[in-house]
């Protein structure tokens, strides 16, 4: 037990924590974005895929990693609007498609690298670079401080600005306004001039993006290569982050950030003699208690809410003789 | 089926058997269209996978030659076809119950690893008679695959959880545990490969090699127990009250509400169901294919399953024409990968197309209005 302490409260895993949940982190924003425009966004790992593969290949042959980390964002961007066409021209459904968008990523990618490079594992031949990490002069000497942020990948930083700056564009800006009408009742936003489509193509895009990023990260910036299949099911975790958050940008941040943890935890863990693979199941299961309680409650509160708006007198004062 | 009722009728000529004819004459009409559209779904699919592996400079031709007579030219192969089929179908139908319910339920993933957790653990360690040896880790398989979806059935039946996120994070918890059992507890001590031990003799499906004389690697009897799971299905969607509620509770949830109809227990039994087939497949996986349990022995099965019952319209008979359409496809691109310079991945593009290309409902019509105005020029 006082190795385990040890290890969790040492700076080093305090660092590696925040190392972990960059891409969830990334992709759970982008997912919330989505989200509240109305359109799960179930082809985040999809994005995140794209993104990986294409930020590595292009950072290896133009030999520019800002290069490959924009073209990997935009990759990402692509997927999700490709999301938006299927299903908000073609009518398909957005779950569905989403699955399809994740099989295509996982297709091509692996596809694109084998075609390119021979090899079916990844892009290791390629040397492709890494995005760099940020030194803080200052912070850098202040014991404890400064070994979990400085040094941290300029990802982990953007992933620690995006969940104020989603929280300011959902609740501050016009746009996010627009959003979030668009999500909670379209026919509204219609009547109010709102173009609806447009609104959730904004928001696919951005929400691409996010996810980019966070696939950028993987293969930018965790390791400096692309491995085939490599986020291994991170995008649908951050969806769940998403749903753990409770459709807030701090409550997804935070709930990005436990399963970072978790798996932080796991990994460390693993040194120790005690089943990893345990560790890293509580948070699922977590999650899943979370989302029945969660349910649980909105459903009582329903249930007991007033019938009729406040103001107007209750239905049994009227309907009494 | 309308063989003995139809002469008789005809010849009473009742307006009300016209009608009928002129349904069963509309229904034929609408499955021949459904599987024009699934077939050519598919050549759609294989043609742009064709076009990708020419635009990067591959041997095209005879990629698509492995790919579409690979799989016939020795019988392994085909027997290879047969097993891929018979997993694929099972998780075909395990996902279409629900799908019928409006439900979507991701869940069989780790409704799989529980079905081939129950059965190995029963085939490796108990003693049964004969035929029992073979039913009761089945049976055990079914349950543990419904339990396990019963799970988000109840959470979404009753609390409105979304079932999406549950069956997720359910499959995320089960694949952990099943790794952790398997490398610490169940992975057998004289072997250094982190496996089970092989499931008893008594209790590994019967090979169809042993049956026919021809080798047919790991096709078992499993594809006539998957025909008739497939059976059963069409008859509980089509003929039980079950499953009119299942179909009701799918098309028009309001008029299963205000029809009385219980719409939360029906939800709950197309996720039991749903998952008891699920673990149907991963006993097939584990009794049949494997002959035990490895590491990520369902990787990724799950998700084609959602192929297959897209591919066929979640109707039981589309479903198993489907995944034997699918799993052709699958071997032929092992053989591809093999003869080929071209990568098995090409049909995974070629997966994803088909999802896309069935999924985008508006799609055919545009498609028909494109071709109307080009008419009208």
């Amino acid at each position: 037990m006082g190795q385990v302490l040890d290890v969790v409260l040492s700076t080093g895993f305090l660092a590696a924590i925040l190392g972990v949940s960059t891409p969830y982190v990334l992709a759970a924003l982008g997912g919330l974005l989505a989200e509240r425009a109305g359109v799960p966004n179930i082809a985040l790992e999809g994005s995140m895929l794209t993104a990986a593969c294409t930020g590595a290949l292009v950072a290896g042959y133009s030999g520019s990693v800002w290069a490959g980390a924009a073209c990997g964002i935009a990759g990402g961007a692509l997927l999700a609007l490709l999301l938006g066409v299927l299903h908000l021209y073609l009518g398909a459904d957005a779950i569905i498609a989403g699955i399809g968008l994740n099989l295509l990523a996982a297709g091509a990618t692996a596809y694109t690298v084998y075609a390119l490079l021979g090899d079916k594992g990844g892009t290791s031949r390629l040397h492709s670079g890494a995005l760099p990490s940020v030194r803080l002069p200052l912070i850098e000497d202040v014991p404890g401080l400064g070994a979990v942020l400085s040094g941290q990948n300029v990802l982990t930083w953007a992933a620690l600005a995006a969940a104020p700056a989603v929280a300011w564009l959902l609740y501050r800006a016009r746009f996010g306004f627009h959003l979030r009408a668009v999500g909670e009742h379209p026919e509204a936003a219609r009547s109010v001039g709102i173009h609806v489509h447009r609104v959730q193509f904004r928001a696919l895009a951005l929400s691409g993006a996010l996810a980019g990023a966070a696939g950028v990260f993987l293969s930018m910036g965790a390791v400096s290569f692309f491995v085939t299949g490599m986020t291994a099911g991170r995008g649908y975790i951050a969806l769940a982050a998403v749903f753990l958050g409770a459709l807030r940008p701090w409550g997804v941040f935070l709930a990005a950030l436990g399963f970072g943890t978790a798996e932080a935890l796991a990994v460390q863990l693993g040194n120790l003699d005690i089943p990893s693979q345990l560790v890293s199941a509580i948070p699922y299961a977590f999650t899943l208690v979370a989302l029945a309680f969660f349910a649980w409650r909105r459903r009582r509160a329903s249930r007991t809410a007033p019938a009729s708006p406040p103001g107007l007198p209750s239905p049994h004062l009227t309907e009494t003789p | 089926m309308t063989s003995i009722l139809e002469p008789d009728a005809e010849r009473q000529g009742r307006p009300e058997t016209q009608g009928r004819r002129e349904f069963l004459a509309t229904r034929r009409r609408t499955a021949l269209v459904e599987l024009t559209m699934t077939v050519l779904t598919v050549a759609v699919a294989v043609l742009i996978a064709f076009l990708v592996v020419l635009a990067t400079g591959k041997d095209a031709t005879g990629a698509l030659n492995a790919l579409l007579t690979g799989p016939l030219e020795r019988t392994p192969r085909i027997g290879r076809w047969l097993a891929d089929a018979t997993t694929l179908a099972l998780l075909g139908l395990s996902v279409a119950i629900p799908f019928r319910a409006r439900q979507i339920s991701l869940g069989a993933e780790g409704q799989v690893y529980a079905g081939a957790l129950a059965s190995a653990l029963v085939a490796i360690h108990l003693h049964l008679p004969p035929v029992a040896a073979v039913l009761v880790p089945l049976a055990v398989a079914a349950l543990a695959g419904g339990a396990l979806g019963a799970v988000p059935g109840v959470m979404k039946a009753r609390l409105g959880a979304n079932e999406i996120v549950a069956t997720l994070m359910l499959n995320a918890v089960v694949v952990r545990v099943f790794d952790y059992l398997l490398t610490d507890h169940i992975k057998a001590p004289d072997s250094s490969a982190v496996q089970s031990a092989p499931v008893r003799p008594d209790s590994a499906l019967p090979l169809l090699s042993d049956f026919f004389g021809v080798p047919l690697d790991q096709a078992n009897i499993g594809l006539f127990g998957m025909l008739a799971v497939a059976a059963a299905v069409w008859f509980l969607l089509a003929r039980t009250p079950l499953g009119y509620r299942i179909r009701i509770t799918g098309s028009n949830p309001d008029f299963a509400r205000y029809g009385g109809l219980d719409v939360p227990r029906t939800i709950e039994w197309s996720f039991v169901i749903g998952g008891a087939l699920a673990g149907l497949a991963g006993a097939h996986l584990a009794l049949g294919v494997y002959g035990g349990l490895q590491p990520d022995m369902a990787g990724g099965l799950a998700f084609e399953g959602i192929v297959v019952a897209l591919l066929g319209r979640n109707n039981p008979v589309g479903v198993v024409a489907a995944a034997l359409l699918y799993s052709y496809l699958r071997v032929g691109g092992d053989v591809m990968e093999q003869q080929t310079d071209v990568g098995s991945e090409a049909v995974t593009i070629i997966q994803a197309v088909i999802v896309l290309l069935v999924t985008a409902r508006a799609l055919p019509e545009l498609v028909k209005r494109y071709l109307a105005r080009r008419e009208a020029r």
